[in-house]
């Protein structure tokens, strides 16, 4: 076993996440945290009342009366991704690690360039904890060589004083029990019924007889990690001279600039140069990143602090700003200052990388001729601008008996569903559908809508949506005393008539 | 005093006020050239000016309420390319009629503008882009000559079908609409009747015309039109003196 690598790893193990990330409330009931109906967490009252970790969830009611919260990862996640956000003020190098098996998360931070910054491991140690204390999520920490072995002294709590060496470390490996190992429960149940109790076993088996027969047994995977915890270089031939090469944490990153008056702005007019400043900045700050955005946020403050904040969507993903500016004097065109603006910011905190859209070679102008949504892409952008989403719609055919339940309102980006059956291709039908069919009143034995009905062509009997709100009806096309062709039912069910719709 | 220009506009100012292409000068066909597309009905091409509805120009349709909008555009729709967009449509377009007519709905756009001013804004929006049909129905609020000239200015611009339908007391107003027409439905088919077709003048009333309608919106005969057809083809059957029934099997 060499040392080959001066890489100093410190874990921190969120051991409540489960909860904690879901709540923050510490109460004194019982509380178990469940995923498919096993326990994952289980909470100190919990606990002492002899509910265990992976019991099941119904057996750990009968034991507490405990409360049962279900898990959310995705949650967890939010949670880590925080943290890492927080931590990226002490190191640049973050790892994220979620046990596959059991509910155990944590962050992994390669420290050894920024002891320096920090007046060494105490330093840095008591700045984490202090930044940590003031999140609702218990933390426990493990100092180690490699991001494994850190990960596992996370759960010996063993005092970290900074003048640890790698010889150190490894001795505070060699007493942990194996079961700490159950990411890979095939190995780790082997290896127990072999007599192999703590990693120290381990260690002593390999200094014997080398890693290989652990490889031929259990795989290059379960090698690979003890060779990382025990910092074992398995490639002889090279020698340690090439390291593997720590991941960069990548921070969120979003735009924001602002623009201060040196008089107070009353109108949208004298806004407008500073529209388009900000929009320039953005449009440089997509360019340079290759990304896009669809939503801004444009907030205005003034002397007295208030805020007037709105929000400007474009609905296809936008690179340049000319038309985030267009949209963004439409959404102020009909509006009047809240007050007298003294500061303008713009907000972009949503990017996407750039698609790079392929544009087909179309030298005869097909193209033209089959245009679609996608060429009017400004213009239906500003229409949503002015009127709303809901306002600029399709809509397509359904599949039902009920005519009104074929009918499909549809976002713009959808396909329009447009294989009607057979059997409605000769149907009879109206291009006006009411938005609800409308009674029609029965006058002097007649029927009367507006005027005068009178059934001509029909009856289709359409049956339908038995399961749900059964449908009989007899459609009819009747003619209106003005000579307005209509689109009647009787409703076998009610036995009322209703006008359904117009054939224009 | 000295005379100012504005008292007496100069010739030049004039003669290009003759050359505009938006000024209707009686019988002069200056617009000839104008991009039309057929109308789909013959009878109604003969009478237009270009053998079709213009394009890129401002269409009005004076009718009371829904009135034969789609027999009377469909077939033009059908042959226009790109999107056709209804602005404000007075009920919901039904998509199994629109698939059988041979529309194809990822084409068919609607957008909701009850409010006049967001209506203006919309078609003038709609009308610049050039896209391939806008059918605007005007929202409750009355919409004024200039709002409508503004409507016209931006369907100049484009290349697209714009038509406006309005209500039946909108044909007794004033509009800049190149082609006014009045549609209702009578016994016999949809009356169209062309009040107002900039580039050529009308020394008379207006004489309607009757678009057919589908065969399949036509009523069967009544029973007692039935009776009678057969009691005619009886009358005029010949009389025969006698029946010779054969018997079969011998």
């Amino acid at each position: 076993m060499g040392l080959p690598s001066s890489r100093l790893w410190l874990a921190i193990r969120l051991p409540d996440l489960p909860l904690t990330a879901l709540s923050t409330d510490d109460s004194e009931t019982p509380v178990v945290v469940a995923d498919k109906k096993r326990t994952v967490y289980v909470n100190p009252v919990a606990q002492r009342a002899g509910v265990q970790l992976d019991m099941d969830i119904t057996t750990a009611q009968l034991l507490s009366g405990c409360e049962i919260i279900e898990r959310d990862t995705a949650q967890e996640q939010r949670v880590l991704h925080r943290l890492s956000e927080q931590l990226y003020h002490f190191s640049p190098y973050i790892d994220r690690y979620c046990s596959p098996v059991s509910a155990q998360s944590g962050l992994l931070l390669e420290i050894s360039s920024c002891l320096k910054l920090f007046g060494g491991v105490q330093g840095m140690m008591q700045r984490i904890t202090t930044s940590l204390n003031q999140t609702p999520y218990g933390f426990l920490f493990g100092l180690a060589h490699s991001s494994r072995a850190a990960w596992l002294l996370s759960f010996a709590a063993y005092d970290i004083d900074g003048n640890e060496t790698r010889t150190a470390f490894l001795e505070r490996l060699y007493p942990l029990p194996i079961q700490l190992l159950d990411d890979y429960p095939a190995a780790c149940e082997s290896l127990s019924r072999m007599g192999f109790n703590t990693l120290g076993d381990i260690a002593r088996q390999i200094s014997h007889q080398s890693l290989r027969s652990f490889k031929k047994r259990f795989g290059h995977e379960f090698t690979e990690l003890l060779a990382e915890i025990f910092n074992i270089d398995q490639d002889f031939a090279q020698n340690t001279l090439f390291e593997k090469p720590r991941d960069t944490y990548r921070p969120d990153e979003w735009f924001e600039d602002e623009i201060q008056f040196d008089y107070p702005i009353t109108t949208v007019d004298q806004l407008k140069p500073a529209f388009e400043n900000l929009l320039t900045a953005l449009g440089d700050y997509l360019r340079k990143r290759q990304q896009q955005c669809h939503t801004i946020e444009w907030r205005m403050t003034d002397i007295y602090r208030r805020k007037a904040s709105t929000t400007v969507r474009s609905d296809q993903p936008q690179s340049q700003w000319q038309l985030l500016y267009d949209l963004t004097l439409i959404q102020f065109e009909n509006k009047e200052l809240p007050f007298e603006v003294d500061a303008l910011r713009l907000i972009c905190r949503q990017t996407l990388p750039r698609q790079n859209a392929n544009h087909l070679l179309d030298l005869e102008q097909h193209r033209r001729r089959k245009s679609t949504t996608a060429d009017f892409a400004t213009t239906i952008a500003r229409l949503k601008a002015r009127l709303g989403d809901a306002a600029v719609y399709k809509f397509g055919y359904h599949d039902s008996r009920v005519p009104e339940l074929t009918q499909v309102a549809m976002a713009l980006a959808e396909k329009s569903r447009q294989d009607l059956p057979d059997i409605y291709q000769q149907a009879l039908r109206p291009a006006w559908l009411l938005d609800a069919p409308e009674i029609i009143e029965e006058r002097h034995q007649r029927l009367y809508w507006h005027g005068y009905l009178t059934p001509h062509v029909g009856p289709e009997r359409i049956i339908g949506d038995w399961w749900n709100a059964p449908v009989a009806r007899d459609y009819y096309l009747a003619t209106r005393q003005d000579h307005l062709p209509l689109w009647i039912f009787f409703n076998l069910y009610d036995k009322r008539w209703y006008v359904q719709g117009v054939f224009a | 005093m000295s005379t100012t220009s504005s008292d007496h506009p100069s010739d030049a100012s004039l003669e290009q006020l003759l050359l505009r292409d938006d000024l209707w000068l009686g019988h002069s066909q200056r617009f000839t050239g104008r991009a039309a597309i057929a109308t789909g009905h013959t009878l109604l091409d003969e009478q237009l000016l270009h053998q079709g509805w213009p394009l890129g120009t401002l269409i009005e349709v004076c009718q009371p309420q829904m009135q034969g909008e789609w027999l009377l555009f469909a077939p033009a729709l059908l042959q226009v390319s790109g999107l056709i967009v209804l602005l404000n449509p007075p009920a919901l377009p039904f998509a199994q009629a629109f698939i059988q007519a041979g529309f194809d709905l990822d084409r068919v756009l609607v957008v909701k503008a009850t409010e006049k001013d967001p209506f203006i804004g919309c078609f003038t929006e709609l009308a610049r882009a050039s896209v391939g049909a806008v059918l605007a129905w005007q929202p409750a609020e009355a919409i004024s000559y200039t709002e409508l000239r503004k409507c016209l200015l931006s369907a100049a611009d484009g290349t697209g079908l714009c038509v406006m339908f309005r209500p039946f007391a909108a044909q007794q107003q004033s509009s800049p609409a190149r082609l006014r027409l009045f549609t209702r439905f009578i016994v016999d088919g949809l009356e169209v009747t062309l009040f107002k077709q900039t580039g050529y003048l009308q020394k008379q009333q207006p004489q309607p015309l009757v678009l057919e309608l589908p065969d399949h919106w036509k009523a069967a005969p009544a029973y007692a039109a039935l009776d009678q057809k057969t009691a005619a083809t009886k009358e005029t059957s010949p009389r025969r003196l006698a029946s010779v029934t054969p018997l079969r099997g011998q």
